[in-house]
């Protein structure tokens, strides 16, 4: 049973070789991804191009329940990206280093989350091509959005937190960058040359690269907390019952680390399969994330625990009447499954023989995913069929063109993703090598020397550049 | 727009030669209207504007809302020669500022898109458009030389002056007139005949503490409903009158009502008598004003015997004797529910004498208001006039029909077999702003203006507070040059046919005026003829009341024939009238299909209401199809349950169903009253439309009911919260807050 | 445009959001209703159709809720469980509750809006800008009352078939897809006797406005008027029923009396004032 997180004595230039190897020409089973997802994305067009030309009225949206999926797959979204940021910024600043070899396709599905995210407002607006109203652009006519607004605080957050994390993305994959750069031939040497902003590996570039992540990585914690909050925000700022919830953006966050973790599983098992990274994908590593989702998961519980006990304690009876409504009304049997998938299911994330079993792990690891969405799904669903005013109660199933799109936002992600992988390392090689090398030195301080020696290193004992590997 | 084939008269268009040309010609010294080419045109600017159109500005008309016989008073609002909305007029003697939603969706009826615009006539087996002088050969033809009674008159309500040209018409003609009404108070007015002598008596909810309606649905759909409504507002201030509804499907009333009660539909009489028992037992009421023979029936009907036959609660019973006798004067009215049976004349004599008991004759039931001019007074219309005309046309009785105002073809229940009799009339002349299902069968279809597009006097049927003829007069320009008013049909009817004195007045216009100036002086107040006339179009009516003469009370035979209910059809068809399709002539107003009905909030549909009990044991629910099905017919409809119904009866809101009738009526729900039994009031001759026995089964078809609103219940938030009566009378007692 | 221009918007923007919006209200419109009176005919609704150019929307889009009733007149059974009866019978009739806008002073609509499209206006109305919405719908998800009505479709292009387009009234727009509507407290007919009271040089006064449903409410069951002035009608309903605006919970002094405010104590502040329903026993 492999226990280490990372071969000790793999080779740097295997590293290298086996990351690059991942971006090489794709085989069929690629295209076939990149047309399923293309398919996709076309079906959302279509829907959305129809819908654009007649009005939301084909969405099944109605004057009782003016929110439905859309508004729950944004925040599904949203609440994915929260794991890359968990992974790079938190891991990093406590030194896991077992994040190391995932972290950099954890980052890229924040970004690609977030770009998926932020379709979903706009397509959701009744007037799309004046979407950019909601942005405080200085005007002569005075005319402001209006700053109180919890949908104006998501627009500034949202972008806010795509910048910083495509920053992130990109400042992390620079020293990558460069060793592709040197690697590639084409278009691709020129794209590289472009992106690797003249890295040469010297100490400079190496501290200021340092201190530049860090920094990045401290500003985006923060800001992954406060952007979900403020998505909670767009809910728990409302009068609505199962709305008006102080545990919101806890609530949320837990939710969306919960969410994202499950997605780097499945994205972990899905490369691991593909591009045989089982070298750095490890099992050890992905029991790790395991647990890390288990933890996430039992917070979330908690936090759903708290919502019920506070509202059955308190004295809303509108919302104590829907929360029960939740258990037994139409809603009931995907408020169940939610509860099912996202309290219990997780806790074959606890069973070492399960977390070990790639293909259970995979299987769990969507329908976790599946139970998040539908929690986003149970929040704004139900609280628009049934409030304060019994008369507009209505029970109003999605469209087609509901469905279509949320649907086709999945292959956009998938999209996104499949040209990442092949355009850019989905695994970090360079902090790989130095996870071997912290790992190597850790047992054998004399070994790191010899490998110093060996890279013919001009300043033993510094991180090992990449030039000449 | 292309190359060469703009003329001149376009080029002008484009170039806005209205603010152009009149800018520049002004310069010039020039008048507004000027001759640019000598005799070929002229040119009118845009800018002076036609008399009365300031633009911006809405100016208010007077007319007479037509949507059901009412004749409410109302003020169309005109701007930039466009009627945008209507109002009640503030000065009518009927309706005041108020109007319901039928009034308020008329200007639909005036704009509706599927108007005929065109006189046509029956080529081939098709209608096809014509000229209005190859209708006037063709009726010159068919209609002028009819033997006298072969020809006969099928008409709505009439009244006013085209009542008048009506007769004329009928005496020159040697023809009949049938006013045939769906929704009627026939017998209503048979029994105020027979005890108050006079069928249309004014009655004063108002001064009544306790009004007991049997089936009146006198805030939606009875005689005069928005001026009951008025009457209705102060009633329930003040020392807050009660309401007691007797009826077996809740109506608007019943839903406003304080104590709803469910008899067995046709039982209603035997209720008035339980209550009369009551009144003289228990409540030691003077019942000197009854003979002593019609004591004795009274007094056969004891608690128990009244709550057998009504399955009304002996202590209900006693509960709306105590409200009658503890808060006097009262008033008991009837409706269609109690006359709509093969008893109905029994049913609603009973209930009359319960005002006679308590009495109400003189208080609460006073002497009619009418207009003073006989021949004006509105020829109210009764289902019989249905029945006798089927049974003439089924004799081949008549060479020619004329028909205004009623779509027989659509109302007629099936065992008439009215189509097939209309048949037998070789020449049948149809006026009629829309393609309806008796204007479907026309040979000629002469296409009327809108009641907003033309000239007419109409006079209600009710006047509640003194006599008036009510003018309508054009509030704009007729929408469709082809179109004419009736009143110039009936005038060029009457000049066709060389009756004489007709050939002087040029339209009807010349007409009333020509009559107006012959009205009394004491009416016109000293003001000159064409004051007058000014005054009276601004005001919209004219005063001209003759005060009935005193009512009588002499109560007529009270026994009650029990009915036996037929055992094949167990169920009551209830076909109920609601204030939005009425009976019928409303379908086509997307206004009212989409404004929810009152009660069970349905809309553009038809649906079946049933008790809870009545479902419970079919096992339908909500939404469920379910087959309603009579001797004469059957209809499959939804379901809405609620506990606004006796559990013996289904009800079916008439109107819908629709076969023809424009794009907005056509095809929506179904029509209940092609379903109606044979059934005729005894007495009176009426179709006794809430008669008909029914069996209804399970189709195991489902759909969502067209239903607005979620919960039917409050769910313990405060919407909507009950306050006592007595509370009311002590906090507000006296005192009209609002 | 100028620097010190902006930064004045700024400075208003920032000063009208602290203080809580206006602070002198030229008026404040407001209503009451008897629901003693009102008997649920609905012509309120019609009336409010053919003033406000309400798009009919046909049965399916109704049965779908993407009706456009500005002015919903909702009717209630007793609950048998609360108070109600459990009889056979419905015995004490419905209860109707009319419901439009009711220009809350503390609109839950109006802060939510990203573009501030729905705002309160100097006359205490709860204002929907149309030019200006995008179409987000939250100020309708967070209104407890649901009387907010969208545009899901462009509705004109069916709803008005030739000649019947000729009956909008031009006072107002037809607005298109995309736009969030509601009652205005008939906001025309109020500029247009702001208007003529300008151009007679008096203020306006009680009876000038008239709402489309009060005028047309065959039992005249609402009332409409001026809040700010103290000898309108609707005032006197109001103080004759202790109703304060600006409390979420009323300190009445005479417990019966019956006027209230829908979903008061969600501190919403209704301007609509309802009396309650009256039945014997």
């Amino acid at each position: 049973m492999q226990t280490k997180d990372i071969d000790e004595n793999i080779a740097w230039a295997k590293i290298n070789a086996d990351v690059l190897r991942s971006m090489e020409n794709p085989r069929m089973g690629y295209w076939i991804a990149v047309v399923c997802c293309l398919a996709m994305v076309s079906c959302a067009v279509v829907a959305e191009i129809y819908q654009y030309q007649t009005g939301l009225g084909p969405a099944n949206l109605t004057w009782s329940q003016m929110w439905g999926l859309y508004i729950a797959t944004f925040v599904f979204w949203i609440g994915m990206s929260h794991s890359g940021t968990l992974l790079s910024a938190i891991l990093h600043i406590i030194h896991a280093d077992w994040r190391k070899p995932i972290y950099r396709f954890a980052e890229a599905m924040t970004t690609f989350s977030l770009m998926t995210a932020g379709l979903f407002p706009i397509i959701h607006l009744g007037r799309v091509w004046n979407m950019y109203w909601v942005l405080p652009y200085v005007s002569d006519r005075g005319i402001w959005p209006n700053f109180r607004s919890p949908l104006s605080w998501d627009a500034f957050a949202i972008t806010t937190y795509l910048t910083s994390s495509a920053m992130f993305l990109f400042i992390g994959m620079i020293p990558d960058l460069a060793i592709c750069r040197d690697n590639a031939r084409g278009w691709r040497q020129k794209l590289y040359t472009v992106l690797s902003l003249g890295w040469q590996g010297d100490d400079r570039q190496w501290r200021n690269f340092r201190r530049i992540y860090l920094l990045m990585a401290c500003f985006l914690i923060p800001l992954a907390v406060s952007v979900h909050s403020i998505v909670s925000a767009d809910f728990a700022m409302s009068i609505m019952p199962g709305w008006h919830v102080t545990t919101f953006p806890p609530y949320f966050v837990a939710g969306a680390l919960y969410s994202g973790c499950a997605a780097i599983i499945t994205l972990f098992i899905i490369l691991r399969y593909f591009f045989r990274f089982e070298e750095y994908m490890t099992i050890p590593i992905l029991e790790k994330t395991c647990k890390l989702t288990f933890a996430i998961a039992m917070v979330w519980t908690y936090l759903n625990l708290i919502e019920f006990a506070a509202t059955w304690y308190g004295h809303d009876m509108v919302a104590k009447e829907l929360l029960y409504w939740k258990f037994t009304g139409p809603y009931a049997p995907y408020f169940w499954m939610m509860l099912f998938l996202g309290s219990v299911m997780p806790f074959t994330l606890a069973v070492e023989k399960l977390r070990r079993h790639l293909p259970t792990m995979f299987v769990v690891s969507l329908f976790l995913n599946l139970g998040m969405w539908l929690e986003r799904w149970m929040i704004v669903g139900p609280t628009l069929s049934q409030n304060y005013e019994p008369f507009a109660w209505s029970i109003v199933w999605p469209s087609m063109v509901q469905w279509a799109i949320v649907f086709g936002s999945f292959g956009w992600f998938g999209l996104l993703f499949l040209v990442f992988v092949k355009v850019f390392p989905s695994v970090s090689m360079y902090e790989v090598k130095e996870m071997v090398f912290h790992r190597r030195t850790a047992h054998r301080p004399d070994l790191a020397v010899s490998l110093h020696r060996r890279a013919e290193d001009p300043q033993p004992g510094s991180t090992p550049s990449t030039k000449g590997v | 727009m292309s190359g060469n084939d703009i003329n001149r008269r376009d080029f002008l268009k484009y170039m806005g030669l209205g603010g152009v040309s009149a800018a520049a010609l002004s310069g010039c010294d020039m008048p507004t209207t000027v001759t640019l080419e000598e005799g070929k045109e002229t040119v009118v600017s845009y800018l002076a504007p036609e008399e009365y159109v300031i633009p911006g500005i809405g100016v208010w008309y007077a007319s007479t809302c037509q949507q059901c016989p009412s004749a409410c008073g109302v003020h169309g609002r005109v701007r930039e020669g466009r009627l945008l909305k209507v109002e009640g007029n503030p000065d009518s003697p009927i309706n005041g500022v108020g109007l319901c939603q039928m009034g308020q969706a008329s200007v639909q009826t005036h704009y509706n898109p599927d108007r005929i615009t065109q006189p046509m006539v029956r080529q081939g087996g098709d209608l096809v458009p014509v000229s209005w002088d190859e209708v006037w050969k063709l009726m010159q033809e068919k209609a002028s030389n009819v033997a006298p009674g072969r020809s006969a008159w099928f008409t709505g309500t009439v009244s006013g002056h085209q009542s008048v040209l009506l007769a004329e018409l009928k005496t020159a003609w040697g023809g009949d007139h049938f006013t045939y009404e769906a929704i009627n108070n026939a017998v209503g007015e048979a029994v105020n005949k027979e005890v108050l002598g006079d069928a249309m008596p004014s009655y004063h909810i108002a001064k009544a503490k306790t009004v007991l309606s049997f089936g009146a649905d006198f805030l939606g759909t009875w005689l005069s409903p928005v001026h009951f409504s008025q009457e209705y507002a102060e009633f329930r201030s003040g020392d807050r009158g009660v309401l007691i509804q007797v009826e077996p499907k809740m109506s608007m009333t019943g839903m406003n009502a304080d104590l709803w009660v469910a008899a067995r539909p046709g039982t209603e009489g035997v209720l008035a008598l339980g209550i009369a028992n009551v009144l003289l037992t228990k409540h030691q009421l003077d019942g000197a004003s009854l003979s002593v023979a019609q004591r004795d029936v009274i007094a056969q009907y004891s608690a128990e015997k009244v709550t057998e036959i009504t399955g009304v609660a002996g202590e209900t019973v006693s509960r709306i004797a105590a409200y009658l006798k503890e808060r006097s004067p009262s008033v008991v009215l009837s409706g269609a529910s109690a006359h709509g049976h093969v008893n109905g004349y029994q049913n609603a004599m009973a209930i009359m004498m319960l005002n006679v008991l308590l009495g109400n004759i003189g208080k609460t039931i006073e002497a009619s208001n009418s207009v003073m001019f006989d021949e004006l007074r509105a020829r109210t219309g009764s289902s019989r006039a249905l029945l006798d005309f089927t049974k003439a046309v089924g004799d081949g009785q008549y060479d020619v029909v004329f028909f205004q105002g009623a779509n027989p073809v659509y109302s007629a229940p099936n065992h008439l077999a009215l189509s097939e009799k209309l048949s037998k009339v070789p020449f049948k002349v149809v006026f009629s702003m829309f393609m309806d299902e008796t204007t479907m069968v026309a040979d000629v279809v002469l296409p009327l203006s809108s009641s907003y597009e033309e000239w007419a006097t109409h006079v209600a049927p009710y006047q509640p507070k003194g006599g008036a003829i009510s003018m309508s007069q054009p509030v704009m320009k007729q929408l469709y040059p082809e179109t004419r008013a009736f009143g110039d049909l009936l005038l060029g009817m009457l000049k066709h046919r060389g009756v004489e004195g007709y050939a002087d007045f040029d339209d009807y216009y010349a007409y009333l005026r020509g009559v107006l100036k012959s009205l009394p002086a004491s009416l016109k107040d000293g003001k000159s003829d064409d004051v007058f006339w000014a005054d009276t179009l601004q005001r919209g009516f004219i005063k001209a009341s003759a005060s009935g003469s005193a009512l009588t009370a002499v109560v007529g035979d009270i026994t009650q024939v029990s009915q036996k209910p037929a055992t094949d059809y167990p169920m009551h068809l209830v076909p109920s009238i609601h204030q939005n399709m009425w009976d019928g002539r409303n379908a086509n107003l997307p206004w009212l299909q989409e404004a929810p009905d009152q009660v069970s909030k349905v809309f553009w549909d038809s649906w079946a209401e049933l008790h809870p009990k009545t479902a419970d044991k079919l096992g339908v629910k909500e939404g469920d199809f379910i087959r309603v099905e009579s001797a004469q017919g059957a209809v499959e409809v939804q379901v809405y349950i609620f506990k606004g119904v006796h559990p013996d009866v289904v009800a079916i809101p008439m109107g819908q169903g629709h076969e023809a009738y424009g794009r907005y009526a056509k095809g929506v729900g179904v029509n209940v009253l092609k379903m109606l039994s044979p059934a005729i009031e005894e007495k009176s001759g009426e179709i006794a439309a809430y008669a008909t026995q029914v069996r209804i089964s399970k189709t195991g078809k489902h759909a969502k009911l067209a239903r607005l609103g979620g919960s039917e219940y409050q769910m313990g938030r405060k919407l909507v919260a009950t306050v006592a009566a007595d509370v009311f009378r002590r906090t507000e007692g006296g005192s009209d807050v609002a | 445009m100028s620097l010190k221009n902006v930064l004045e918007n700024w400075s208003n923007y920032r000063k009208g959001a602290e203080e809580g919006g206006h602070h002198t209200y030229e008026h404040m419109w407001g209503m009451a209703i008897d629901l003693n009176k009102c008997t649920g005919c609905n012509a309120c609704s019609v009336a409010c159709y053919a003033e406000n150019n309400l798009a009919t929307v046909g049965k399916d889009r109704m049965m779908k809720h993407q009706g456009m009733h500005w002015l919903r007149m909702e009717r209630y059974w007793d609950e048998p469980d609360l108070g109600g009866d459990d009889n056979e019978f419905q015995v004490r009739g419905g209860s109707v509750l009319p419901m439009m806008c009711q220009q809350c002073n503390s609109a839950t609509c109006e802060p939510v809006c990203p573009v501030a499209a729905t705002y309160h206006t100097p006359d205490g109305l709860n204002a929907q800008v149309y030019n200006r919405c995008i179409g987000s719908r939250y100020c309708s998800n967070n209104c407890p009352y649901r009387l907010r009505y969208f545009n899901f479709y462009s509705y004109y292009e069916e709803s008005w078939p030739a000649p019947l387009h000729m009956q909008l009234n031009p006072d107002l727009s037809v607005r298109d897809k995309g736009v969030m509507e509601k009652c205005t407290f008939c906001v025309q007919r109020i500029r247009t006797a702001k208007d003529t009271a300008q151009r007679e040089e008096r203020v306006v006064k009680d009876g000038d406005v008239i709402t489309a449903c009060a005028q047309t409410c065959p039992t005249q069951a609402i009332i409409f008027g001026d809040l700010l002035d103290k000898t309108s009608k609707v005032s006197k309903v109001w103080e004759s029923q202790q109703v304060v605006l600006g409390k979420a919970k009323q300190s009445k002094e005479n417990k019966e009396l019956r006027g209230y405010r829908v979903l008061e104590g969600l501190n919403t502040d209704p301007k609509v004032l309802y009396l309650d329903r009256v039945r014997e026993a």
